[in-house]
């Protein structure tokens, strides 16, 4: 098992004409990672998938795979394998014939390959269905197969372009911890490709957030998802409440931010976000709605947020509430459920409170839409 | 097509009646008289039920060599125009948008440009070619089977380029992409990927560039040079006099393209069937099993009387002589003949009595409306029914029926010639 | 941008590609086509003095369709003038012609769910199509002739006493090349209104339109581009045919494609034919262009 090889990105442009598809990205993944790229759609992830095996050029910047530049090599010279968003298996070859088309390509003999194959087919758990026609497969067992055809090439990177979005959900979540036994197994590191955010922070070693062409973040699934560097992370991956305002002093790591419809808040300045606050600032505070708790009797002002009860859902493991604070501003309360029951009546009055530390503040700027 | 008033139904019908009379008559009224006897090709009158046509036809040399021409150029034609209309498409679904529409107007242009114009400015330039390259005249550029692949090649290939794009619209480029991405070069990957996906396309578009190229004239006329193609030949023979072996050669064509569409539609035919019966196609395509071949498929059904059809009118070539009713024919027509002979030439007596009274001036008014004018009209002179005992006259001389025993189809169907004409029949 | 497209073809394939489509646009089509101008603008010389000083450009060949030869006491080319217009006339009526004879099994077949009889008439419309273009010629010969099969029913019926010359009518040559060309006007109507929803059509009758409007205001909107597609393929085919004039024409009838071929063959005369064969192509190109500018319908939507 090969310990994995390394992929840098290093100041990356990609451009369609004057179409700024990837802007300026700076990666650095380690050998044998599960690495995501997590983003919506357009917004350039399987752009920079392309560029990483080959079928763009940057227009500028380079590709490291191992430390060596990649530039000029084409994607047959590069030790990458790309699994494709819709698969692209070859109709026209069967099951075997597509898992070592790589071989054949080399010239390697038909018993050899069959004999690849059919190992191959044991990996994936489809053993006598090699001599079938790709169409002849379900949706789960075609995903498993492109896996087989990607791995057969023997790559030192394995590229996946949202590989389970055409599955249903069991089979989704099914296909994640597969997937990841997988990588453990063979020790490769992956690139993950994904606009779903379960994927990307359940799988994945790290995890690069993308706004429009622009990476945001990148680090563990814990860090983007604590300790969001901008905005559109923190709206982006995972649900959050968030407070528009402005810097009224900082301390400590922590800012006190007058909000517009909220009063004063306190909240921790995030890693990202530190050195690039300054008092008087436009800022956002985002408070996850797990964060977000009955209020105690002890609880300062700045971290105390009033708010009327507009309905409630019961999701066995918790309660979620909704809210109207002042000036009709909307939020949502996660509350675990300790068998306390208790649903609050629409039109409830309630005060809420939040650790500082729990809510994070950072300059103001784009959010995620829905 | 849900509940018409009646009228309007009876009025489709109609017309659905009147158009295939006018689509397929002229086609089945040609290969009937490639069975009679009479030396011109017509219907009527029927003189008696013959094969001679056929023989005559296969022993002809200049059609004979114009099918020899007409396959080298049919062949080539292929080679050059699929290939051409391949790069063509392929690079339509590559140019610069900003390209794209002018590309397109200047590769499909060949098809609506007029066959003759294409002919002539491939012959001039290619002379001019030769002329400044200080080649001989019959330098192979100036080769009519090169300039006729050429001229033909300039506007089937855009034929094929129409097929290729139809297809190329549903291939996934991905698939190109996943081989590269699986180490296979370009080449590689066109071979084993793109090429197989594109076969239906190649054998269509192959198929469609030979027919094209075959029953090309307009083109072909300016550019064969010494080459006649069967079409040449044959369009020589149409207008400076007919007999019926071109109706003999035309009932072979007429057949060969039916036999020909018939089993492409039953083909494609069994695999819809397949498909809509959630089979995989191989399991129907493979084995071959009488009943099923024909359920549901009418195409299988008029195929089958086709072919027991052949066989039956083969077979009975075999064994008919025409000599006798042919004897007995001309015995009759002499009969006819002589009576009208007896009345010409009682005329003549009363002419000749007439003009002896009247003078020379009738004399001349008679010959001027007899015969028309054979310089302008050349074929005209064919019809007209006193050249037809002419004919009949020559005809009395030779042997009748080349082979009796044999039957008239005999050196037809068994020689070499088979494999020569009919290809397409062997595979079946 | 070009290494990009070495990039998506590699080397082999990309030059292979680019040879291919170099020779078969500049070496096939374009230059032949320049030649051609070209060589209709130089006075008509045996090959020793071409480029010589008797070599010049000159536009007597255009000339000469319009005037004839010097010294001509009538002032116009007639002969050669009238079968110009003769021949564009004939083409367009040939091409209403098939037009109105085909748009209605073009509907039919459309519309239809595509049964097995459906089938065999598609069958039954491709057969002639790949019969030689000559035999189909022929065909109509053994027909119209003298003694063809018309005349001699007519006159076995004792409806007529003497032959009519359907030739010299030119009836022979119409339905002729009105038949060479039905395929070519049926399939890009078909394959439109084959895409035209029933649903479209049903909700109109339901609507109480009669079977006109429907046509008027639905199908054959629809049905625009496959409509002028087909008319353009039949109207610069029959325009540009030679073997079924050749065939089928009376006497008098010459088509400009003939006079082409006569100038060609007979006169041995290239500039000059290739002057009149210029003046075919571009009068058929402007005519097509500004019917299609006329219908608004665009180049891309022929050949589909
Ligand atoms: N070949 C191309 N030419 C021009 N624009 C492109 C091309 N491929 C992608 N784009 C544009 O680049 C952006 C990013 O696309 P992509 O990487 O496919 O997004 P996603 O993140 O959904 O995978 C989109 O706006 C898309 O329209
Ligand atoms: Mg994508």
């Amino acid at each position: 098992m090969s310990s994995g090889v390394a992929v840098d990105l290093q100041d990356m442009w990609i451009k369609f004409g004057d179409f700024v598809a990837v802007r300026d990205a700076n990666v650095h993944i380690n050998g044998g990672d599960f690495f995501s790229f997590l983003g919506g759609s357009g917004c350039g992830k399987t752009t920079i998938l392309r560029a990483v095996s080959g079928f763009l050029e940057p227009a500028d910047g380079k590709i490291l795979i191992g430390g060596n530049d990649m530039k000029g090599k084409g994607p047959n010279e590069r030790p990458t394998a790309l699994i494709f968003q819709n698969l692209a298996l070859f109709p026209l070859m069967k099951v075997w014939e597509n898992i070592t088309f790589s071989m054949e390509v080399r010239g390697a003999s038909a018993g050899e390959r069959r004999k690849r194959a059919d190992e191959l087919l044991d990996m994936i758990a489809l053993s006598d269905q090699g001599d079938k026609l790709p169409s002849e497969l379900s949706g789960g067992q075609k995903q498993r197969v492109a896996i087989a055809r990607a791995l057969c090439a023997e790559p030192d990177v394995l590229l996946l372009d949202e590989p389970l979005s055409a599955l249903d959900l069991g089979l989704r979540h099914h296909m994640r911890t597969e997937l990841r036994e997988i990588q453990k197994r063979v020790g490769i590191t992956f690139i993950y490709i994904t606009h779903d955010q379960g994927e990307a922070l359940t799988m994945s070693d790290n995890v690069a957030v993308m706004r429009t062409a622009v990476i945001d973040q990148i680090g563990s699934g814990k860090s983007v998802y604590d300790d969001p560097s901008t905005s559109f992370v923190a709206s982006f991956v995972g649900m959050n409440n968030m407070f528009r305002g402005k810097v009224k002093s900082i301390s400590k790591g922590q800012a006190l931010v007058e909000t517009n419809r909220t009063g004063n808040l306190l909240a921790r300045i995030t890693t990202g976000a530190t050195g690039k606050l300054a008092v008087g600032d436009d800022a956002m505070v985002f408070i996850r709605p797990e964060g977000l708790h009955i209020a105690e009797k002890s609880a300062k002002s700045n971290t105390r947020i009033k708010a009327n009860v507009r309905h409630s859902e019961f999701e066995g493991t918790s309660y979620n509430v909704f809210l109207e604070g002042d000036a009709g501003k909307e939020m949502k309360m996660s509350l675990v459920n300790r068998g306390e029951a208790r649903l609050y009546e629409p039109g409830a009055e309630l005060t809420l409170q939040f650790d500082a530390t729990q809510a994070v503040v950072v300059p103001a700027g784009e959010l995620a839409s829905e | 097509m849900i509940k018409q008033p009646l009228y309007i139904r009876i009025g489709l019908a109609l017309y659905l009646f009147m158009f295939f009379t006018y689509l397929i008559g002229p086609l089945i009224l040609m290969s009937i008289t490639a069975f009679n006897s009479a030396s011109f090709p017509q219907i009527t009158p029927w003189e008696v039920l013959t094969f001679e046509w056929f023989p005559k036809l296969f022993s002809d040399d200049r059609i004979l060599r114009g099918l020899k021409y007409s396959l080298y150029v049919g062949f080539f034609t292929v080679i050059l125009s699929v290939s051409m209309g391949l790069a063509g498409a392929l690079m339509l679904t590559q140019i610069w948008p900003k390209l794209r529409s002018t590309y397109y107007t200047i590769i499909i242009a060949p098809i609506l440009v007029p066959g003759v114009v294409i002919g002539i400015s491939t012959l001039v330039f290619w002379a001019e070619i030769n002329r400044i390259l200080g080649f001989s005249a019959d330098s192979y550029l100036q080769n009519g089977i090169f300039l006729s692949v050429l001229g033909q090649s300039t506007f089937i290939a855009s034929y094929c380029m129409l097929v290729f794009v139809a297809r190329l619209q549903r291939y996934d480029t991905g698939l190109t992409e996943a081989a590269l991405d699986l180490g296979a070069t370009h080449l590689q990957a066109f071979r084993r990927i793109q090429l197989p996906f594109l076969a239906p396309a190649m054998a269509s578009s192959s198929v469609l560039a030979f027919l094209a190229s075959f029953e090309n004239y307009n083109t072909t006329i300016f550019t064969h040079q010494k080459f006649a193609t069967l079409t040449i030949v044959l369009s020589q023979k149409v207008r400076y006099g007919i007999d019926p072996t071109i109706s003999a050669l035309a009932f072979i064509i007429v057949c060969l393209t039916v036999l020909g569409a018939l089993i492409h539609e039953v083909r494609t035919r069994r695999v819809q069937l397949a498909l809509a019966n959630g089979a995989p196609v191989g399991a129907v395509t493979g084995g071959f099993k009488a009943p099923k071949f024909f359920a549901g498929n009418p195409a299988a059904v008029v195929l089958g009387l086709f072919v027991g059809a052949a066989v039956l009118i083969i077979g009975f070539a075999q064994v008919y002589d025409p000599a006798p009713a042919k004897q007995a024919y001309t015995d009759q027509k002499r009969a006819i003949q002589k009576k009208a002979i007896e009345a010409i030439q009682q005329k003549a007596r009363d002419k000749v009595r007439e003009r002896q009274m009247k003078g020379p001036k009738v004399f001349e008014t008679k010959k001027g409306t007899g015969t028309g004018s054979p310089g302008k009209d050349s074929f005209g002179s064919v019809f007209k029914p006193n050249n037809l005992d002419e004919a009949a006259g020559t005809k009395k001389k030779k042997p009748v029926g080349v082979n009796p025993g044999k039957g008239a189809f005999g050196n037809i169907w068994k020689s070499d010639n088979l494999d020569k004409v009919a290809p397409k029949e062997k595979g079946n | 941008m070009l290494t990009n497209y070495f990039k998506t073809n590699g080397m082999v394939m990309g030059w292979g590609l680019l040879l291919l489509v170099f020779f078969w646009i500049v070496i096939l089509i374009i230059l032949p086509q320049i030649y051609m101008f070209n060589l209709s603008f130089h006075p008509h010389l045996p090959p020793p003095e071409m480029g010589g000083p008797k070599d010049f450009l000159t536009l007597e060949n255009y000339r000469y369709l319009v005037f004839g030869a010097d010294g001509n006491p009538d002032g116009y080319n007639k002969v050669d003038l009238l079968v110009f217009i003769r021949t564009l006339t004939a083409a367009a009526f040939v091409t209403i012609l098939d037009l109105f004879l085909c748009y209605p099994i073009a509907y039919y077949l459309g519309q239809s769910t595509g049964g097995g009889f459906v089938r065999i008439l598609v069958l039954l419309l491709i057969i002639p199509y790949w019969i030689n273009e000559i035999l189909r010629a022929f065909a109509f010969k053994i027909i119209f002739g003298d003694s063809g099969v018309i005349n001699e029913f007519l006159m076995f019926f004792s409806v007529i006493d003497s032959p009519i010359d359907f030739i010299r009518a030119n009836v022979a040559l119409y339905a002729g090349l009105g038949y060479a060309y039905i395929l070519l006007m049926i399939f890009p109507m078909y394959n439109v209104i084959e895409s035209l929803d029933r649903n479209q059509i049903e909700a109109a009758r339901d609507m109480g339109a009669p079977w006109w409007m429907i046509h008027k205001r639905i199908v054959i909107p629809y049905a625009k581009p496959g409509i002028s597609s087909g008319c353009t393929m039949v109207f610069m085919l029959s325009a540009g045919a030679l073997a079924a004039p050749q065939i089928l024409g009376g006497p008098s009838s010459l088509w400009f494609t003939q006079l082409v071929y006569q100038w060609f063959n007979t006169g041995g005369n290239w500039p000059q034919a290739s002057a009149y064969a210029i003046i075919l192509l571009l009068a058929c190109l402007v005519i097509v262009l500004s019917v299609m500018k006329l219908f608004k319908v665009n180049m891309g939507d022929i050949g589909k």
